[in-house]
């Protein structure tokens, strides 16, 4: 699997290149500006990019810009946005219109080495991870404004917080200790409560599920 | 200044004691001079005490106009005129040694009505043809004298103040005396004239016989003789009617002086001249105007923005009605605007009309000393913010060293303990979870410190501005807040971001910890040249911009910008926060 790595600070761009490689992935590129990182993204055409947010050439939302540029330009890639300080605005803005192959985490996470490159994988494979702290964000301002989420029971919320990370059926079972079929029951009333209608498409759920609490 | 009722001032009481004794002391002086000629045979009697009679009438107008108005010198250069008159009586007396000092100072009461003449009204010498031509009048009237007793053993008892007799020397004498006392008139008349075509109709009025009597009484001494004869008139007569014509003259002045109105003109010019002048400050224009008036109890009050209330220079609140039974107040208006007053003792200055006249040449700079007052206190305000934003600064630092120091630092040195332990674990078995425990303890640190970052400067305002980091703030409220924004597009200048988003910050969290609020709102908007921000609550109210240094801190920082920060908080009616910042565009 080829990622190209966007990093301005060199000593986690070499860390998170290691880490990478440790896991079996084939970092093609490691750069340390935007536009640099869009390029070397045209020209490798990796699986996935890694970038972080603030990047120069202004150190602001450089790195996010870039993504979103990558992904529309090239919807074969996918893109990990990594920052220090997470907002839900970019998670709704790197979503898009178009829940494949988008991850949005906070810096901290490489640190758990495992889960990390379990979500590198899952998002380079089409899946979709938000960190459970944007997500909680999302639900915490929904919160008040949408009676459904009030109607949901605590076990419900957990299984649409899980839901909203990206996380598979299988993986909230777990996370729960709770049967599949349980939380498929979970997700159907979630569903039913917020008027959407039923996907068994994990992704395509992430994106409905945050446009219907940002809303 | 203590206001006084009707009472004049120890400095006025003791003025009107020393004029009142030198008046005495010249009644004295004229009886004595009486009693020492009324036995002579020379001439009549009462021709000879018409001189010390002329004397006192000097002294009685000059202190009248002394008294009246203190500040003007007319009065003192009467009396000086008054002691002329005394000297050149005791010509008269048969006392040798007098009599010669009398002689000598024979024509100097001449001198003195030329002075009084180009000195009027305001006593003082104002131009320096005025100044030379006065020194003449005196050099006529003292060094041209001189040959007049040198070379005519006549003219001093015993001839002792004579050389001898040399008729040519003295008829040259004679009429060098009188050419240069001729030239000295006509520079006078000049002079006079020029001021005539300066004065306003309703004071040339009064000027043109006044200076009309002068000149004709200076002229009647010279001419008196050569023409009296031929009218018919004996040397008595010519004599009595020229100290009738002189004594008469401070009489005038005085009247004119008193009752003409020159004397206000005179002394407001004089008022204006110094308020030009670098002696001009706020605590001496008072003073200034009081010796203008005469009235050393007066004082000046100055008037509020909106022109309504008085307070005096101190800045305590003045009550006009509260004043003494004497104390009047006159307004002091600049174009349309009251800005300020004079409060005088009415029994000092008799008319209000004088007081007004001193107040508009005063109003500018009463104006100027009430923006100086504003500015004074603005330039405190200013300091004490610049104070209190360094103040802020150093508390701000003094927070964020507390929290690295009782959160991060302790969270640091547990991590170090746990990482040594890790060092010490035996079995390999036990090395991954507390390996992990270690890297958990990391992330909460990290956390920590993240969010003392994030407080210093929050990520969203330095990568996306304002906008954005307020929603993001919002999103983080631990209650249902609802945020409107209208036309902030794109960035604004950094420290209007800034401060911006610490004005909602520190809001909303004085609303989360105080208000006991169930919902907040939070506006935007860009009104160029303006950014107008409101954060309002639900809650208890009673907020207020002194009662916490959150709030006195956002009020400085507004300040700073040149915005504009209003907190309205009635009990039990939510807390309302509006601020303006300008930003440009």
């Amino acid at each position: 699997m080829r990622v190209v790595i966007g990093e301005d600070e060199a000593l986690v761009r070499t860390g998170l290149t290691h880490v990478m490689q440790a896991a079996g992935f084939d970092v093609v590129a490691a750069v340390g500006d935007a536009h640099e990182l869009v390029r070397s993204a045209e020209e490798h055409v990796p699986d996935i990019v890694v970038t972080d947010i603030r990047m120069p050439p202004d150190h602001r939302d450089a790195g996010l810009r870039a993504a979103v540029e990558i992904r529309r330009g090239h919807p074969g890639i996918a893109v990990l946005v990594l920052s220090q300080h997470l907002q839900r605005a970019y998670a709704v803005e790197l979503l898009g219109d178009r829940p494949s192959g988008v991850g949005y985490l906070l810096k901290q996470r490489i640190a758990d080495i495992d889960t990390f490159t379990d979500d590198v994988r899952r998002i380079a494979a089409g899946g979709t991870v938000l960190d459970p702290e944007v997500v909680g964000l999302v639900v915490a301002r929904a919160r008040g404004h949408h009676d459904a989420l009030d109607r949901l029971t605590p076990r419900q919320q957990q299984v649409l917080a899980l839901m909203s990370e990206g996380r598979t059926n299988a993986s909230i079972a777990r996370t729960l200790s709770i049967t599949e079929r349980a939380v498929v029951q979970h997700t159907s009333h979630i569903y039913d409560e917020f008027g959407l209608a039923l996907s068994d498409d994990d992704h395509r759920r992430v994106l409905a599920v945050i446009r219907y609490l940002s809303s | 200044m203590a206001r006084r009722g009707g009472v004049r001032s120890p400095l006025a009481r003791a003025l009107t004691l020393s004029l009142a004794l030198t008046g005495a002391l010249g009644v004295v002086v004229a009886g004595v001079e009486v009693a020492l000629v009324a036995d002579s045979r020379v001439a009549p009697w009462w021709l000879l005490a018409s001189f010390p009679a002329g004397g006192v009438v000097h002294l009685a107008a000059g202190l009248a106009a002394w008294r009246r108005r203190p500040s003007n010198r007319t009065g003192p250069i009467m009396v000086i005129g008054a002691l002329s008159w005394f000297v050149v009586a005791l010509a008269n007396t048969g006392t040798p040694a007098l009599v010669a000092v009398g002689v000598v100072l024979a024509t100097t009461p001449l001198a003195v009505v030329v002075w009084l003449l180009h000195a009027f009204p305001s006593g003082r010498l104002r131009s320096r043809t005025s100044r030379l031509t006065v020194a003449g009048a005196f050099v006529v009237s003292l060094v041209l004298q001189v040959p007049l007793y040198l070379f005519d053993p006549g003219a001093s008892p015993g001839g002792m103040l004579s050389v001898g007799p040399r008729a040519d020397l003295l008829s040259a004498g004679t009429w060098l005396q009188r050419g240069a006392g001729m030239v000295v008139m006509v520079v006078t008349a000049g002079v006079l004239a020029h001021r005539l075509r300066a004065a306003t109709p309703g004071q040339r009025r009064v000027l043109l016989p006044l200076y009309a009597y002068g000149i004709l009484a200076v002229l009647a001494t010279p001419l008196g003789p050569l023409l009296g004869p031929s009218a018919g008139l004996s040397v008595a007569q010519v004599v009595g009617f020229q100290i009738v014509l002189l004594a008469g003259v401070p009489v005038a002045f005085a009247a004119a002086m008193l009752r003409g109105g020159f004397a206000r003109t005179a002394e407001i010019q004089e008022l204006s001249a110094w308020l030009a002048s670098s002696a001009a400050t706020p605590e001496r224009l008072a003073d200034a105007l009081g010796r203008t008036l005469g009235d050393a109890s007066l004082q000046v009050v100055y008037a509020s923005r909106d022109g309504h209330a008085l307070v005096d220079g101190d800045g305590t609140p003045f009550d006009p009605s509260a004043l003494g039974a004497h104390r009047h107040l006159v307004d002091i208006d600049l174009g349309t605007r009251r800005i300020g007053a004079i409060v005088y003792d009415a029994t000092v200055v008799d008319d209000a009309e004088l007081v007004r006249g001193a107040g508009r040449v005063a109003a500018l700079a009463i104006d100027h000393d009430r923006l100086t007052a504003e500015l004074r206190a603005s330039h405190a305000d200013l300091r004490q913010s610049r104070a209190r934003l360094v103040d802020a600064g150093d508390r701000a630092r003094q927070r964020i060293a507390q929290d690295l120091h009782d959160g991060l630092q302790v969270e640091l040195v547990l991590l170090a303990l746990e990482a040594q332990r890790l060092a010490r674990i035996d079995g390999a078995a036990d090395l991954p979870d507390a390996a992990t425990r270690l890297r958990v303890g990391i992330d909460r640190a990290a956390r920590n410190l993240r969010g003392i970052v994030h407080a210093l400067m929050p990520a969203a305002l330095v990568e996306r501005g304002l906008t954005a980091a307020i929603e993001d703030l919002v999103d983080r409220m631990p209650l249902p807040t609802r945020l409107a924004v209208a036309e902030v597009d794109g960035r604004l200048p950094a420290t209007v971001e800034r401060t911006a988003y610490f004005v909602v910050a520190e809001a909303l969290t004085n609303a989360v910890k105080h208000a006991a609020a169930d919902t907040l709102t939070v506006t935007l908007e860009h009104a160029p040249p303006r950014l107008v921000i409101g954060v309002a609550d639900d809650g208890v109210g009673g907020a207020t911009q002194d009662g916490g240094v959150g709030l006195h801190g956002l009020a400085d920082r507004v300040d700073a910008l040149g915005g504009r920060f209003t907190i309205e908080s009635p009990a039990g009616g939510g807390t309302h926060l509006l601020v303006e910042l300008p930003c440009g565009s």
